[in-house]
């Protein structure tokens, strides 16, 4: 026990130690002081811890707490004031179907977030056109073989509604029609990682995902009017199924929440870390 | 100082030491008590206060939504499109209900059977394993159990049914059946077990069989601990939100039938409040679902005491 208690003792006085000379050597290279609340979208979090981390790094008196739950409840904090930063799939300060525009808020543009339709492996097609997929989700289309597939009937799965994803396909793939609740054949799970799994597992699905989440060979990626979805033709402009994620703010952003949107949207972000992510540059959509 | 006389002293103080000593005890003791007893009061009240705090921050915010509509289109309306301002709750409460009976009917002959076998029947070393693989099921994490019921049971069940998905009640059941198991069949296991040994004895020497014994002697003198175990059971189930979300398919309809996708109380809520505006509608909406779910939970609990006190009192 005393051996013990001596080592846990020693132990602690080298942490608190390392932490306070750490501490010291940073503090004395930088002034910038603040604390950062982001909130939002799951799918920008990983981007948003990773430039986290690289930022206080560089701004150590700088805290930012991130945390993620859905795209609505970026703009939502940010309106109740809980959050500086609102992360949003998309420009939460004009409406979008089923949201209304948030006044008084800034949409800072951070990411381009491609996304999929993706197939269970069983499934012969390999192209849907935009028509196919309206028809599919209203429900119009119930079998594969219209549209160039095998005799069977097709299982719709969906996200919730409200879920960014949901907001940003239906409006990129499906442009703007709507995806209609069915008896049978017809599944809404609550995120991209049980999309995933359930389009895997049921023979003859159909559902959409970030591209960033289409790997292993239980679910293929279907071309979408002939192009395939890859970053490159996302680049190109000829995949037409992304969008913009966004950092949302009350008012113009200011202090260290700017210096935080500025560096991620830095040209040394955007082209690291953001893209080892698999985002897309802003930049690269620009042209 | 010499050793003879430190040993004389401490010889004529211990006398009176000892009674000092003593009432110090005492006191010591007393003290005890009464920071005990007020540790528990506080445990208690403090346990009250949140309980309340609960029921008032979710009922404050439930009750807002008939500010809004009708409860009469809340509670017998099957109509829930929130989208089109459609708050129709009554297929929700229609499917949890029918949820937690299937899944009783399936957990509890089977769990109570176990129970019977392991304090009656099974030889120690067999107890000696089962006890234990019981008591690891509950720790299991109940987003493990829907993700197996997602990859195993689901493909298990489409196979066999020949539908395409698979989701739906009878799918919810099973994993929730599974997850309520080990609770009732452990807790009537030590119900069982404590039906005092003379009874069976008793029953044994007017010639009873061991089915007899179990059927009308124990299992009647455990009833009691038994019915807990199902009310616990119960709680669980009607609860139960991650794995049932993963198997049940999420379409906000009336279960017509054993494997159309459909959507329960607390499936609804989680897949849909973190997608909600917090002053709308939609949020009242899901609170009083939740609200709903407390005194579901309530009214099942008292229905079974007084059931369970009828019972004994027969």
């Amino acid at each position: 026990m005393k051996v013990f208690r001596k080592l846990t003792v020693t132990a602690l006085t080298a942490v608190i130690a390392v932490t306070a000379s750490f501490a010291g050597v940073a503090a004395a290279a930088d002034s910038l002081k603040g604390k950062i609340t982001v909130n939002g979208s799951t799918a920008l979090l990983p981007l948003t811890l990773q430039a986290a981390k690289e930022f206080q790094k560089l701004h150590p008196k700088v805290k930012i707490a991130a945390s993620g739950k859905g795209s609505v409840t970026g703009p939502q904090a940010v309106k109740k004031g809980i959050a500086d930063i609102g992360a949003c799939d998309w420009d939460a300060s004009v409406d979008v179907p089923g949201f209304k525009a948030f006044d008084g808020q800034v949409a800072n543009k951070v990411a381009v977030i491609p996304f999929a339709t993706i197939v269970n492996k069983n499934v012969g097609v390999d192209n849907l056109t935009t028509e196919q997929l309206k028809g599919i989700y209203s429900g119009k289309i119930t079998n594969w073989k219209e549209v160039g597939g095998a005799d069977a009937n097709i299982v719709v799965i969906t996200r919730a509604f409200g879920s960014g994803t949901r907001v940003n396909y239906q409006a990129k793939a499906l442009g703007g029609g709507d995806i209609v609740k069915k008896e049978k054949n017809y599944k809404e799970t609550g995120s991209s990682g049980d999309m995933k799994t359930a389009v895997g597992t049921t023979p003859n699905a159909i559902g959409y995902i970030d591209l960033v989440y289409v790997t292993g060979s239980d679910i293929k990626a279907v071309k979408f009017n002939g192009v395939e979805a890859t970053t490159d033709n996302v680049i190109n402009g000829s995949y037409k199924i992304w969008a913009y994620g966004y950092y949302m703010t009350k008012g113009q952003p200011t202090g260290a929440t700017k210096e935080f949107i500025e560096y991620v949207q830095s040209k040394k972000f955007q082209s690291g870390s953001l893209k080892k992510l698999k985002f897309i540059p802003i930049s690269a959509m620009q042209s | 100082m010499g050793a003879p006389v430190h040993g004389l002293t401490t010889q004529t103080q211990t006398s009176a030491q000892k009674v000092k000593h003593n009432t110090k005890r005492h006191r010591r003791h007393l003290l005890g008590n009464i920071v005990s007893r007020y540790y528990f009061l506080f445990s208690i009240l403090a346990l009250c206060v949140v309980l309340g705090l609960v029921i008032i921050f979710i009922g404050k915010t439930a009750l807002l939504l008939f500010s809004q509509i009708s409860p009469m289109d809340f509670f017998f309306s099957f109509n829930w499109s929130p989208e089109e301002d459609m708050f129709g709750a009554a297929a929700f409460i229609v499917n949890t209900l029918s949820l937690t009976a299937l899944t009783l009917v399936i957990a509890v002959p089977v769990s109570v059977g176990m129970a019977v076998l392991c304090a009656e029947i099974a030889p120690k070393w067999l107890n000696s394993f089962i006890r234990p693989v019981l008591d690891l099921l509950v720790g299991i994490p109940s987003i493990v159990y829907g993700y197996l019921g997602l990859t195993v049971l689901l493909p298990f069940l489409r196979r066999i049914s020949g539908e395409g998905l698979g989701d739906g009640l009878l799918a919810a059941a099973l994993v929730l059946a599974l997850m309520v198991l080990p609770t009732i069949c452990r807790i009537s296991d030590d119900a069982i077990t404590a039906v005092p040994r003379k009874y069976r004895d008793a029953a044994y020497a007017l010639g009873s069989t061991r089915l007899q014994v179990i059927m009308r002697v124990v299992l009647p003198a455990a009833s009691r601990g038994i019915i807990s175990a199902v009310i616990l059971g119960m709680t669980r189930a009607v609860g139960e939100t991650m794995a049932v979300v993963m198997v049940i398919g999420n379409t906000p309809q009336l279960a017509k039938s054993l494997f159309a996708p459909t959507s329960v109380l607390t499936s609804n809520i989680v897949m849909q409040i973190s997608n909600v505006e917090f002053d709308s509608t939609w949020n009242y909406a899901l609170h009083m679902m939740a609200f709903l779910l407390l005194l579901i939970s309530f009214v099942l609990i008292l229905v079974i005491r007084l059931l369970g006190r009828k019972r004994r009192d027969a």
